[in-house]
Parts: structure tokens; sequence; C-alpha cells
């Protein structure tokens, strides 16, 4: 293509604490084009997309549009340019009109002064823009009645009435019917007939390669490739998206014994579906995956977190039941969640009392006194044993760094001496060396004994720590590796391998968790 | 980083610097009350007068009582409205035992604290089970409560209490120390152990401060919330049981706006409303500032109608600071 792009990103580069997010990237879309835009989750796809639509800042680097710099500092800005973004969760006004949606702030007026709104006015107008993308909705119908399908296509009509030469979309399929994907394919070919560019980002291949003219490939924050439509296929992507060095993180040799925790036929009314797997002690067992395929709440239903609706769960070779974070406490189990400040730690305490909250009866006397002697000792044990870096074990841990938070949510578990570890994503947001001292940590736990089950979306993680590795996809396993026969690109296949999509879709909208009001 | 350690640990030992101590909630308090002493003993020397002195401990002692128990419900990130009437109708119904039923004391007062126990518990249940904030379940009691008074007593007092009874309100150890401050030191002192010592008030913080990292350790966290209602409803039925002995009798209108001066009291004394931060002597000092304001605004003679207004400001200051000290630490 030798046209001008309509908009050109050249070596953009975007720092988060801890990360290089984005790393010299160029990126550009040429008028009327459907660019798909892949990568692993933390490729910088996201990043990237949020710099061109105003929510995030860039630290370097210059963007052009229609081949002129332009600064976009706000998503109000981008806006303005004529950039426009589809959210997965979508900005309407769920008790408003389509039409007042559409022209929300922006309302023919019947008589100017008065600000009365002329809706009659505003109904056509809007039936019209959606006639002209091939959409039949009346204006006057509530949004919070259409689904989620209809609900982005307004979205985008509205983006369209705004004159939007861009639209990026992020994973708008993940919630959609595969009768209501083909629809959207249908709208964005329309609008590429108008001129329209869209940059789609999904992580299903399948269906991605059925409508882009263009594939751009990120991988842990650079750019990997382009593929033309016709040169594209899944395994050409895929080889892409993981094709990289592995072996950073090798897990030490440890005595794989019994089976610590059998889970089966695990399903739960949080999306997994029929999930069977083992771990043993001192195995370390990966479960890889895309985020939102099930890992975490697979976890949850171990941890009591979530209700199961069947299945059973051994531990050590005895069926439990576990109704409560409680009961997977006492049975064993110890969970260092991904979310750490929110479901680890109580950031107001201090190292000590958090080191022991799992364990204070175990450690108080008959009068329910908490052992002060003991609790200092076994804060001091765990603050050496696992070199926490902090002033002392009074420190309140909110002033401690991410790696030493993530230390102290450990050492609660170790205090435990659990059976079972299971750690989400143990190394995220925590810097280059505390993610090695981490990793030497889990095989050393594993040499002692302790079986874990490490869900993470890195892959080298899965590569270099695993001793086998379950992947997820949808909310079941749709594939088992050994160590020894692991292979990125097989994994990736597995994590990719949606189902056909009519089968799968939940009842949508309703059923999610009804927001808690205070 | 040293410094914003000592300022967020209000539970632990001062630092040894002068400066370190002025960091502390309680030391500045303390500094205010003796402060207000003397101002007032300047204005009127009756003011430290041993009648007045008398007085004003008692009425201390029984605000303290009211604030250690909504200190509780505060602490895991709560609050208790109901307070103000549940202290009426402890004292109506312990007058109402005793004069209707002609129930001994000793058991007028278990049934009364066993209703308070109850109703604590139907709070608690309400909160962690239906997830309702402490708010609504508790307003709810305060307008339940001030009515069941009404029908019980026809608005009238309940009189004639037995002399025994009285004493309880109105006696003194040695002729000088009030009975109700002994309670006061009583109840002071278990919470203080609970909350300082004991693994079940480690939980309540850890409730408080964290409710889902608690409960994933393995905390019971339901439990623990549910009994910081219960302690918070049974220490105001047992302000109402003192203040009913103080009068010799169970007045519907007894503890009208408690609520206001428990809540300040915490939250001038560091308990953070957010939960999970304070301790029973910030509570207790913060009863005190309350208790030494308000008898003073009588000896000074302020028109009485002003004072709501100045234990509002106070409360507005308070928790202005508990705001504001947040915001600098995110």
């Amino acid at each position: 293509m030798d046209a001008q792009p309509l908009v050109r990103m050249e070596k953009i580069s975007k720092h988060f604490p801890g990360v290089l997010a984005l790393d010299n990237v160029d990126f550009e879309v040429y008028p009327g084009e459907i660019l798909g835009f892949m990568g692993e989750n933390g490729a910088g796809k996201s990043t990237l997309v949020k710099i061109l639509s105003g929510v995030y800042s860039k630290d370097q680097g210059t963007i052009w549009w229609q081949g002129k710099p332009v600064e976009i500092h706000s998503p109000h800005e981008a806006q303005d340019v004529g950039i426009t973004t589809i959210y997965q969760e979508l900005a309407l006004v769920p008790h408003l009109s389509v039409a007042e949606n559409i022209f929300l702030n922006r309302e023919p007026r019947r008589i100017s002064q008065i600000g009365l709104v002329d809706f009659g006015k505003q109904e056509r107008m809007a039936e019209q823009i959606m006639a002209d993308l091939g959409l039949k909705l009346p204006g006057n119908r509530l949004v919070k009645q259409l689904t989620v399908a209809a609900q982005q296509m307004v979205e985008i009509a509205k983006a369209i009435s705004r004159n939007a030469n861009l639209i990026l979309m992020d994973e708008p399929t993940s919630a959609l019917s595969s009768r209501e994907v083909s629809a959207l394919f249908d709208l964005m070919r329309r609008l590429k007939e108008k001129g329209v560019s869209v940059v789609f980002i999904s992580h299903r291949l399948e269906e991605i390669l059925t409508v882009v003219d263009r594939i751009i490939v990120m991988r842990d924050g650079r750019r990997v490739g382009t593929l033309q439509r016709e040169e594209a296929t899944q395994a050409s992507i895929i080889r892409m998206m993981v094709g990289r060095e592995v072996g950073l993180f090798p897990k030490q040799e440890a005595k794989i014994g019994e089976p610590v925790l059998e889970v089966r036929g695990l399903a739960g009314n949080n999306g997994v579906k029929d999930v069977s797997l083992t771990v043993r002690k001192g195995e370390i067992v990966g479960l890889a995956g895309l985020i939102g395929a099930g890992r975490t709440e697979v976890a949850r239903l171990v941890c009591g977190a979530d209700h199961l609706t069947s299945g059973t769960l051994l531990i050590d070779g005895k069926e439990v039941k576990i109704d409560n974070p409680r009961d997977a406490v006492s049975s064993g189990i110890g969970w260092v969640p991904e979310d750490r400040k929110q479901h680890g730690l109580v950031l107001g305490m201090t190292v000590k009392e958090n080191i022991t909250l799992a364990i204070l009866r175990r450690i108080s006397n008959m009068l329910g006194a908490v052992g002060a002697a003991d609790e200092r000792d076994i804060s001091n044990n765990f603050i050496k044993a696992l070199s926490i870096s902090t002033p002392g074990m009074d420190q309140t841990v909110r002033n401690l760094s991410g790696g030493n938070q993530q230390k102290v949510v450990l050492a609660k578990w170790l205090a435990a001496r659990p059976k079972l570890l299971i750690m989400d994503e143990p190394t995220r947001g925590i810097d280059v060396g505390a993610k090695a001292e981490v990793h030497a940590l889990m095989s050393r736990l594993a040499q002692d004994g302790i079986g874990i089950l490490m869900i993470s979306s890195e892959m080298p993680e899965i590569m270099g720590m695993s001793d086998r590795v379950f992947v997820m996809c949808q909310g079941r396993v749709t594939g088992e590796f050994e160590r020894g026969h692991l292979d990125q690109e097989e994994i990736m296949t597995c994590a990719t391998k949606f189902l056909a999509l009519d089968a799968v879709v939940e009842p949508a909208a309703d059923d999610r968790p009804t927001p808690r009001y205070i | 980083m040293k410094t914003s350690a000592v300022t967020t640990q209000p539970r632990v030992g001062p630092g040894g610097t002068v400066r370190g101590w002025f960091k502390h909630t309680e030391v500045v308090l303390f500094l205010v009350i003796v402060l207000l002493m003397v101002l007032g003993g300047i204005a009127n020397p009756r003011f430290l007068g041993i009648e007045n002195l008398k007085i004003m401990t008692r009425d201390i002692a029984i605000l303290g009582i009211a604030s250690v128990g909504v200190g509780f419900v505060i602490l895991t990130g709560g609050i208790d409205l109901s307070v103000g009437s549940i202290i009426g109708l402890g004292g109506v119904m312990s007058a109402y035992f005793m004069m209707k039923w002609g129930l001994p004391i000793w058991l007028s007062i278990i049934l009364t604290l066993g209703l308070g126990f109850l109703i604590g518990l139907y709070h608690g249940t309400f909160v962690t089970k239906l997830h309702m904030h402490g708010f609504l379940i508790t307003l709810v009691t305060m307008g339940l409560a001030r009515g069941a008074i009404l029908v019980i007593t026809n608005a009238f007092p309940i009189t004639g209490l037995p002399y025994g009874f009285n004493a309880i309100g109105q006696g003194y150890l040695f002729n000088l120390i009030p009975i109700p401050v002994l309670i006061c030191i009583g109840v002071g002192g278990v919470s203080y152990y609970l909350l300082r010592y004991s693994y079940i008030g480690r939980q309540i913080y850890a409730a408080g401060g964290n409710s889902e990292a608690a409960r994933f350790s393995g905390v019971n966290v339901d439990a623990r919330v549910s009994l910081t209602y219960i302690i918070s409803v049974m220490c105001a039925s047992t302000v109402g049981i003192i203040q009913a002995a103080r009068m010799s009798l169970g007045h519907p209108g007894a503890g009208e706006g408690y609520e206001l001066l428990a809540i300040t009291a915490c939250i001038l004394g560091g308990v953070s409303f957010m939960g999970g931060e304070g301790g029973v002597p910030g509570m207790l000092i913060g009863a005190i500032l309350i208790g030494t304001l308000q008898n003073e605004m009588v000896m000074v003679n302020i028109n009485p109608y002003w004072h709501k207004i100045v234990i509002s400001l106070v409360l507005l200051a308070a928790v202005t600071f508990d705001y504001v000290r947040r915001q600098r630490r995110t």
C-alpha cells in the first residue's frame, strides 16, 4: 500500500512502573482499511489503542493524522480529531432512547434559544444514520432494552454521526453470538465502503481472518510483524505471537509425590464448565489461557469464594466440602490472589499482622490473646526467609513495594503451612529482580512438598516453571501438556480453541452480578 | 517513609521524639482537654470544684460506654444510628420489667441486656447476610425502638424505681468515684483487651481494613461484624439502664440525639470512618473531650440552643481531618 496512512504512529514508547509497555512501536492505519491487531495478553495492544484514543499519554513518539502531527490528550480530543473507541463496557446511557444516545449533548433544537429538543426530528435523523449503515432500529427504543450487539451498533452509529474516520474496537465480539458477529462484520465492511477505517482487537483467530485486510502482531511491547490477509493463517499468527526465547525461569528439580488436589468435573455459576485436574506434592501445575478463560474462576471455586454447582474436590485423596474460604484454609489451601491489594492484604495493617492473619487462632492462648512472642518470631523468620525488605515488622504494608507486598502475602500462607498453594499471576506488576526471587521461592516450596497451582498469562513463566500445564478456554480445559512436551504454539492454539459461538452464548447482560449499593 | 509509618499506626506505641508524640491523635486531644479545663476553671472556678467534677465524670463515663460500643461498629466500616433510641429503650424496658412485671433488679438488667443482644444480632444479620449497610438497618431500629418506647409507656415516664437500682446511676465508690465511671472503666478495659490483644480484635481490624482479604485468609468476617453490632447495642442498653437509675425513672425521651455524641467522640478519637483504624483509648479520650465541652458550655452559660451546633462543628472538624489524612495518603 502506497497511499498516505490515515494515522501513523512513530516510535511510540510507554512506561508503567516497573514495565516497559510499549517499546518504540510504529503503527499505521490506511483509509478504508480493516486492521486486525493481535498479540497475547500484555503484549501492548490495549496500551497503544488507549494512547491513540487519548486515555493514556505517550512517553515518546509522534502521531501523524492525515500527514499532520497531532497531540491527543483526552478521549474528547481524539473524538474531535475523528477517532472513536468502542469499549467492551459500553458507554451508553441505558435509560435513554437510541436517538437520545446518538445525539447526546448535540440534540436538534426546536427553538434554539429556549432549548426545547425536537424529539421527532432527532428520531428521524437517528434512524437515517442507522439506515445508512444497514441497521433497522427504532430511534425511540430505550437502549437498555437492546441486546449487547445492538448496543454496539448504536455506539458505532453514534461515532459515525460525529464524523469519525477511525473506529477502534477492543474485543468487540467477546459477548456476541455468531449471528451477531457476522452482522457486526457486515457493518464493518459497510464502514469500509464509506472510507472509514476500523482497528479491531480480538483473540478469535478464525473470525478475524474473515474480515481484516491486514494484521499487525505485537509481542512484549514491540511490533513483531505485519501480515497481509492473503499470507495470514492461524498458524502464522500464533507463531508470531509467541515466538520468543524460553528458559528464563527454570524450575528446580523436586520430588513429585501423591496427588494433593484432585478436581473432578468442577463446574460453577461463574462460567467454569467440567474442569478436571490434579496437582501432586512437589509439582507446579501451570494453568494457561487468555484473560477471561476461567482460570481465576477455577481458583475461586477451589478456595470457596464462589459456589460450585457440580463436581468434587479431593485433598490428599479425601473428598472435602468447601463452602467458604474458611473451609479452604482449614483444608490446607492457600491462595495468593491476582489482585493482592484487594484480596490478599490488609494494607493499613503491619507486616507482622498480615503475616499472622491466617494463623491467629493457632498462636492465641485460652483467653484469646495473640501470643506476642510467637507472632514476632514467625514474622522475623519469614521476613528473613523471604528477604522481605522492610524497616521492620511493624511497618504498614501500604508502604512496601509491590514485590515485597507479594512476599508478605506468600509469607502469610507459608505460615499457615498449606498443602496446596494457588498462585494467581504470582509475578504480575513486580519488578524483574523480585520476579526471579518469587520463582526461586516457588521452586523451593515445591521441593518442600507443597503442590502449587500457578495461573499465569505470561508464556515464559508457564513454560519455565510448570511441570504440567492445563490450558483453558471459555471455562473448559482445552489442553494438557507434560513438561518436556511443552510447546508455545500448541498452548496458544488450545487457548484460542473457541467453540462454535452460538453454543456458548451466556444468558448475556442479565446474568452479570448486580452491583452492590451502599 | 519512616514518619508516614508513624502517622498510619495510631495503635502502635508512640515514637521517641516529642514531635512523634504530636502525631498521635490521643496526645493532641489530651492537650485540648487540658486547655478546656484551664479555660473553664478561669471562667468559672466552680467548674473544677469537686461537685462539678463528680457530675462531669459521670456524664463522660456514660458517653464513654456508648462511644466504645459504636466504635466497634465503626472499626468494621459500619455505623450504628440506633444508639440514642436503644438508650431510651434500655431505660424504659428495665423500668418496665421491674415496675410492671415486678421482676427483681438483677433479672430486669439481664433481660434488658438480652434484648440488646437480640437487637444487635438482628442488625448484624442484615448487615452480613443481606450485605445491607449498617446505616439503613440501624436507621430502621432508631425509629422502631423509639416508637416501641412510646407504645409501651404511653409517653409517660415509668417512675418509682427501687433504691438499689438507682444506685447504679447515682452511687459512689468511697463517696467519691461515681458508679458509672467504674462501669465505664470495666467496659473500656474489656474492650481494650479484646481489640488490642485478642485474635478476635485483630480479626475485627482486618475485617474493617479489607474484608475480602480477611475472608480469604479464613477469618469469619460475618461473625466478627455481627459481634460488633451486638456489642454496640449492648453498650447502649447499659447506658440506658444507667440513665434510668440516675433519673430514678424510665423516661421515654432518654438518649435522644445521643448517637451524634457517641459517633463524634469516636471520630474525634481517631477511629476512621472507613474502618480498620482506631482504638479504645481514642474513643474514650474523644468522649472525655465531648463531655468536658458539654459541661463547660453549661458552666460558662452558653445558650443551650447553641450546644448542638458546637458539637456538630466538632464532628465536622474531626471528619474533615480524617478524610484529608486519607487523601494525602493516596
